[in-house]
């Protein structure tokens, strides 16, 4: 049966401020419901612009980009409430004076509403998703005093305690340790299948998911070169090389 | 120890207590998003107002805060039609503020500084009306009822407000809201040390607060108990020592600051660890 599509990227270029050159140039590209996506590509290659294009962070100067069939420009917050994101090496200094558990229940506060209070199902959800990390005994401590391992999985527990329909990682392995490395990718693949999420994960760990999903995209100056199966798009990028 | 009349001595109580509250919780969000220039942005923003008040033989104060508290209200969509930040606009403001304020006394060479206008710059504790009061008792009670209703939004964004973004927060209007309220605060603050001195105020009991507390909740609490701490032990060192009220408070403020960082426990880890 053939899933509907979720993310639809219809000749999208994104310029940053004070930039000419696109970071992000005519990308197309559609991804459908529960697909898992891989992205990859070397440094600048307009990754973390992808992302940060699709959750609406970064507005597209060109193009239109769609998710769930609103157009981001104009509903970016609506779409952004469905949209778990990780951002890339998110790190909080030692005086920062918030808790694990504060910044997985933040993850909550759009779906939450206006003057509305976080309840008790919210707790809930906030303790399940850091449970799921295994950091539920880290969850009262500061997150500053956190290593980064540690803090990297509390922003993942972010992004799951949402219970959003999209996740959007980028480079979520990149400070876990050699252990947490094996464990991650596999749960994340595991909530991904479980909860019939759409998931795009940024990683330069070209090893860590290859086995898990089904789609690679290889970006290179902001374009996209290569959208094909990992098994092909390697032989591909080999071919290139 | 200068005699004070009984009612001047409970309006200056009452002035420290409500003004240590406002600007001690101000001051969290203040220190949190990096709005250093707001202090003294929005006192400049009072002494130009006032000096508009003069020119124009308005009430000086009535001005000072209407000015003060429209440039608080601009602050926001200006910085972010700009795409600049915040503080960058309040530092661009602050001497534009004080360029009008000399334009608008050459405008009336006759009265200059008045006491009014450098009231605003220097602070009079001792000319704080019931009205005073009651403005800031009201000022008191909506900014602490408007922190409660959106807690939890001022909680993310001073987190970052990028990932408050990204989880579907639209966290423009509350940043406006908190860029006002705090331009709102220090005019009406003003009185009890001065527009020099309300950056003081603001800054030196949260950044207080922070060298010992690990958890927002306890230091929106604590700040405000440190900036009436501060006030009233500054007025009651004024009194015995003869100085000027503003002058003691901060020299107060800044000695409970120093202590603070002095004996933090962070800083302490912190030093401990550069030495391993």
């Amino acid at each position: 049966m053939k899933e509907r599509p979720v993310i639809r990227l219809k000749d999208i270029s994104t310029v940053y401020e004070g930039e000419r050159r696109p970071a992000i140039r005519d990308v197309n590209f559609t991804i459908e419901q529960n697909e898992l996506v891989y992205v990859v590509g070397p440094n600048a290659s307009g990754k973390t612009t992808l992302l940060e294009t699709i959750n609406g962070l970064l507005l597209a100067f060109k193009g239109t980009i769609t998710v769930f069939g609103l157009n981001v420009q104009t509903h970016g917050r609506k779409v952004r409430c469905e949209i778990g994101y990780v951002p890339q090496d998110f790190m909080v200094g030692p005086e920062e004076p918030y808790t694990a558990f504060d910044i997985v229940m933040m993850g909550r506060y759009g779906k939450i509403g206006i003057l509305h209070r976080p309840e008790e199902g919210d707790h809930e959800k906030a303790l399940e998703a850091m449970k799921l990390l295994e950091i539920e005994e880290i969850a009262h401590r500061p997150m500053g005093k956190l290593s980064g391992g540690q803090q990297q999985k509390v922003m993942i527990a972010r992004a799951l305690a949402k219970e959003p329909k999209i996740l959007l990682l980028d480079e979520p392995f990149s400070n876990l340790d050699p252990e947490s490395r094996k464990k991650i990718p596999s749960l994340i693949s595991r909530v991904h299948e479980e909860k019939e999420l759409t998931t795009i994960i940024v990683t330069h760990d070209v090893h860590s998911m290859l086995k898990l999903c089904r789609r690679m995209i290889v970006m290179r100056d902001g374009r996209v070169i290569v959208d094909e199966t990992p098994e092909k798009a390697l032989i591909e990028l080999e071919v290139m090389q | 120890m200068i005699w004070l009349e009984l009612d001047i001595l409970r309006r200056a109580l009452l002035g420290c207590i409500l003004a240590g509250i406002l600007t001690g919780l101000m001051g969290v969000f203040v220190v949190r998003m990096r709005l250093s220039a707001i202090g003294y942005s929005m006192s400049h923003g009072a002494f130009a107002g006032a000096a508009l008040g003069v020119a124009t033989s308005l009430n000086p104060l009535v001005t000072a805060m209407l000015f003060a508290s429209t440039i608080a209200f601009l602050i926001g969509p200006i910085s972010d039609k700009a795409r600049l930040h915040a503080d960058t606009i309040t530092s661009i403001v602050f001497p534009l503020n004080m360029a009008l304020a000399f334009v608008f006394l050459t405008l009336t060479p006759t009265i200059g500084l008045t006491s009014q206008v450098a009231s605003v710059l220097w602070g009079s504790i001792i000319s704080l009306t019931n009205s005073d009061i009651v403005y800031l008792v009201t000022l008191c009670a909506t900014t602490i009822a408007i922190i409660h209703f959106v807690w939890k939004e001022l909680f993310a964004i001073t987190f970052s407000r990028k990932l408050a973004e990204a989880d579907g927060v639209n966290t423009k209007p509350f940043v406006y809201l908190i860029i006002f309220l705090a331009g709102v605060v220090i005019t009406f603050s003003i009185k009890l040390v001065g527009g020099l001195l309300i950056y003081a105020l603001l800054f030196n009991p949260a950044s207080s607060a922070l060298q010992f507390l690990d958890d927002m909740r306890k230091i929106i609490v604590a700040s405000p108990l440190i900036g009436v701490a501060t006030n009233l032990t500054g007025l009651g060192a004024s009194l015995f020592l003869d100085l000027p009220v503003g002058s003691c408070i901060v020299l107060v403020s800044t000695a409970v600051f120093a202590t603070a960082v002095f004996l933090s426990p962070k800083r302490r880890r912190k030093m401990d660890g550069d030495r391993r």
